[in-house]
């Protein structure tokens, strides 16, 4: 960590550091013990996203948004209280403690149960992401020239009916502060793109896109990023693989062997084993909405979840994903965490209210959706980790089979069990070589048998990271968090059950 | 009346919407006569929420949120561009910010014009937006309830969780082109899953007035649901006659704007509006409309351009309608807005179908259930998804509160079965609608909701088809 906030992180009302919004953070904490609170902390951040995205036909949008606020939370006799609002005036910050007061004593009457948090010594500090070239300085006519040469070769192929690209960055800084003496500061740069094509035939449409197909992809860096997404050429491809795919076949229905690409295996990851290790889940926090898990509290060291060549970490101290930062946000000093270790499970994605009910120490994985929403456990960087050769390897070690990647649908039920994901894309795989494309894939299967299924995963060079939002909490709210794999192999997988 | 204020400061944070009327509408006016652009649109949308989430024995998040934006957007020549705030007091330099980026976008090649901004228009009157049963649901009442619920659940030797919530939003809009538009509304909405043993029940609803949800009752019922159960047994394989609760045929007709009932769509000439205009798609009694009209869910007059909303009816007497539109996508397919516009975020602005009303039938629940000799009764999907608009199939699971049917009676509870099926198909075989509407939110679209009865739908696929695909 530098001893100066870098170039791209000076901006905003809160570019001061700890010491300009010390006060701030100091009054919320200071009026939250003052009305009884055992144990409160407070994040006050300020955002700013610029996107510029174009669709075929329609004036591009080009907006800015900016956030400024921040969100109280209190423990007062072991039941929380929460409160959160835009900035206004330096009073905001006692009236947010004041609310979430209010809220904390109002539910002492609904609770049996308390919570005891255990004492823990202040954790301060400063984070800054690296972005070599900071996306908000980059001339205008720059990202026009991206997006418009993108959305030119999406549409170019015939047969596309309409296209989409983009660009995006976001800035913040967000400052937390607890009772316990934590001051901390972090400040993030992210950017991002993406392209697609959505190409139309009779009774048909067929969509590609690139480099993800949900939300495009975006990390914790500057503008090099956009520039290395190699965005008009990788239009190009999806935009005629898109045209293809209209006169592609369908796979037969049955089991095969598959080769699951990085996009694709991003997202079986964030939904069969992120979401299942989530501690607050697994203890019933999110029965209502998000659901429970098959997991038990218990199953750390005990519960085989896949074969031996599963081995996911839980790691936000990786720079460079929309899951890394140095502190969650309740403060926890973040770590490298094995989640599965050779198919078992090790450990959870936890919170310390979660953590402290099953007596463990928090994992870092207290994520929220900046000021406005309560810290929940969301995934942070969680991957898969590599394993050796490359992907050619990989698929002559199959043989016969597909090779899937890039997202079209996705549920898997409340328990984060049975699943069934559709692919915008798949390759027939004969004698080790990448044959015609398939269109309409689709696989399903049962979490522990399906990841148990899994021989072998690719190298570090075949390695993805793909960054994403995630729905959660009541009201729902987004956590920004990153996975990654490499290309990986399973057998007898269910094909063509949608 | 919106806005009354007495009591301490946290008091008056609970009763009133974010702005108010006046403050809003007089710094956005004022904001209007900065920078010259040719056309400047301003939108202050703000939501003041009150939430007591309860599980595992607990209320474990009491929350108040409040988010505010005010976003601008300006058109200079042929540029455009947005920029929002947070708060009023930097709407200024917002429209200076926007009018700055618009002008640097003018002349540029390669896109159409930007679309104008709202002119004056008088909106729907805004009657019934504001129930004081709502106001007066505040966090000591909905944690009381939410501890008697889980007392309930205990009693029966199971649990409950679940989140009561009560809400102001408002949306204030002026334009360069006269228009001067606000409205503030209470909302109150509560779901809850009671659990006993491996079997479980839900229930829901949303609107405007907090004494209409009818939260203890319907707690009692789910609890009572969950504990006659037993142990869920697997929904069988293969092709039943269904009675989907008002939740779950929420969730179905919630899709309905992805088959090409957007002007987006039928631009592009995807989709059921720009294909199968009129075609027969269901049975006549099927009426399903995009109504923020309407006395249930969440009506509201305008949208977020400042377009008094218009009643749009996606299928019409079984027949495929018409679509929703934003300014942009009118001025595209040379049609009026029917004030459908929207902002997601990390999206393109679209227009979206935000009010879905399916119209009731005349059956209650239970005569739809009585009508199925051998089938199932699902109360709850989950984790719905597009697989294919064109011909409307939707992946998802059963979640909680199903049974079998047998003899025109709930027996069994069934665990989650996954299911594949075209959300049209069954449109097409329905023959009974409820006449209770339940209405659900619709995740990340400001003010949006659905509404919906329960359907009887003779001929539904759960498991895996025979041949493995349709």
């Amino acid at each position: 960590m530098s001893d100066e906030l870098a170039a791209a992180h000076r901006w905003g009302e809160l570019a001061g550091g700890l010491a300009g919004a010390g006060p701030l953070l100091d009054a919320a904490v200071g009026r939250a013990a003052e009305g009884g609170a055992s144990y409160a902390d407070v994040r006050l951040s300020e955002t700013q996203e610029l996107r510029l995205y174009a669709v075929s036909g329609r004036a591009p949008d080009e907006r800015v948004e900016g956030s400024l606020g921040l969100g109280v939370r209190v423990l007062v006799d072991g039941v929380w209280g929460f409160a959160s609002l835009p900035l206004r005036e330096a009073g905001d910050a006692a009236l947010a403690a004041d609310l979430a007061l209010r809220n904390a004593r109002a539910a002492a009457a609904g609770s049996r149960e308390r919570v005891v948090l255990p004492p823990r010594a202040a954790q301060s500090g400063r984070y800054q992401t690296e972005a070599l070239i900071d996306p908000f300085a980059v001339p205008a006519a720059d990202r026009e020239r991206v997006v418009q040469d993108a959305l030119a070769a999406a549409l170019e192929p015939a047969g596309v009916l309409r296209a989409q690209a983009g660009v995006n960055a976001k800035r913040s800084h967000r400052y937390f502060a607890s009772t316990e003496g934590s001051r901390q500061e972090q400040h993030f740069v992210e950017s991002g793109g993406m392209a697609a094509a959505l190409a139309g035939g009779e009774q048909l449409v067929q969509r590609r896109s690139y480099p993800n197909s949900f939300h495009g992809n975006t990390a914790a860096a500057g503008w090099e990023y956009v520039t290395g997404l190699r965005l008009p050429q990788e239009a190009a491809r999806v935009g005629a693989e898109a045209v293809q795919l209209l006169t592609a076949p369908v796979a037969e229905p049955g089991t095969a062997s598959v080769v699951i690409g990085p996009a694709q295996l991003a997202l079986q990851i964030h939904e069969s084993t992120g979401h299942a290790l989530e501690l607050d889940r697994i203890l019933g926090d999110e029965a209502n909405f998000a659901g429970r898990s098959f997991i038990g509290p218990d199953a750390a060291g005990t519960l085989r979840y896949g074969s031996a060549a599963v081995n996911v970490v839980a790691d936000a101290t990786v720079p460079g994903t929309r899951g890394s930062f140095m502190f969650d946000d309740e403060g926890t000093l973040t770590r490298r965490t094995m989640l599965i270790t050779e198919g078992l499970v090790t450990n959870f994605l936890s919170s310390r209210d979660s953590a402290a009910r099953i007596g463990t120490a928090s994992t870092a994985a207290a994520r929220s959706d900046g000021w406005g929403f309560l810290p929940l456990c969301f995934a942070t960087n969680v991957f898969l980790e590599p394993g050796a050769g490359s992907l050619d390897e990989l698929l002559d070690r199959m043989g016969d089979g597909y090779y899937i990647d890039d997202n079209k649908s996705w549920s898997i039920d409340s328990q984060r069990l049975n699943f069934q994901f559709g692919t915008e894309v798949a390759w027939e795989v004969r004698r080790g070589k990448r044959a015609r494309l398939v269109r309409d894939f689709s696989y399903g299967g049962v979490t522990p048998q399906f990841w148990g299924s899994m021989e072998a995963t690719a190298g570090p060079a075949e390695f993805r990271t793909f960054g994403m939002p995630c729905g959660k909490g009541e009201p729902k709210e987004w956590g920004f968090l990153s996975h990654g794999a490499a290309p990986s192999l399973f057998r007898n997988v269910a094909i063509g059950v949608a | 009346m919106e806005g009354d204020v007495t009591g301490d400061v946290t008091q008056q944070v609970g009763l009133r919407p974010w702005a108010g009327r006046e403050r809003a509408l007089g710094v956005l006016e004022e904001a209007l006569a900065g920078p010259a652009a040719d056309h400047v649109e301003i939108f202050l949308a703000s939501r003041v929420g009150h939430h007591t989430r309860f599980a595992a024995d607990r209320v474990h998040q009491p929350q108040t949120i409040i988010e505010c934006q005010v976003m601008v957007r300006a058109v200079a020549g042929t540029g455009s561009a947005r920029v929002a705030v947070s708060d009023l007091r930097g709407v200024a330099g917002a429209v200076a910010a926007a009018t700055d980026l618009a002008r640097r976008r003018d002349g540029r090649p390669g896109a159409p014009p930007p679309h104008g901004v709202a002119p004056a228009a008088a909106a729907r009157h805004d009657d019934g937006l504001w129930r004081h049963a709502t106001i007066a649901w505040d966090e000591g009442a909905r944690s009381a309830q939410a501890g008697a619920i889980m007392e309930l659940a205990r009693g029966a030797g199971g649990t409950a969780a679940g989140v009561l919530t009560a809400a102001i939003t408002e949306l204030a809009v002026v334009t360069s082109g006269g228009q001067r538009a606000y409205a503030a509304a209470t909302e109150a909405g509560f779901s809850l899953t009671a659990r006993v043993g491996e079997a479980s029940s839900y229930a829901a609803d949303l609107g405007r007035d907090a004494s209409l949800l009818e939260v203890d009752g319907r707690a009692e019922a789910a609890v009572r649901q969950a504990a006659r159960a037993g142990v869920p047994v697997p929904v069988p394989d293969g092709v039943h006659d269904v009675v989907f609760g008002g939740l779950a045929a929420g969730e179905l007709i919630g899709f309905l704007p992805d088959f090409g009932f957007t002007a987006p769509a039928v631009e592009a000439g995807i989709g059921l509006v720009a294909a199968r205009s009129g075609a027969v798609l269901a049975p006549d009694m099927i009426t399903i409309a995009d109504d923020a009209g309407a006395a249930v869910g969440l009506p509201f007059p305008f949208d977020q351009e400042g377009t008094p909303k218009r009643r749009v009816e996606l299928i019409a007497g079984g027949r495929v309608g018409g679509a929703v539109s934003d300014l942009a996508s009118a001025a595209a397919t040379g049609g009026a807005s029917t004030g459908h516009a929207h902002i997601a975020r990390e999206s393109s602005p679209a227009p979206e179908a935000a009010n879905l009303v399916m119209a009731p039938g005349p059956a209650s629940e239970a005569e739809l259930i009585a009508g199925v000799e051998r089938g199932l009764y699902i109360q709850r999907l989950w984790y719905n998804r597009l697989v294919d608009a064109e011909a409307g199939t939707v992946v998802g699971t059963s979640r909680d509160g199903c049974f079998l049917i047998e003899d025109g009676a709930l027996t069994a509870g069934l665990a989650a079965g996954r299911f594949t099926e075209s959300v049209l198909g069954a449109l097409a075989r329905t023959d009974g609608i409820g006449s209770r509407l339940i209405t659900q939110p619709v995740p990340n679209v400001w003010n949006g909701c659905v509404s919906a009865p329960a359907i009887r739908v003779r001929g539904f696929r759960f498991g895996r088809r025979p041949e493995g695909r349709p």
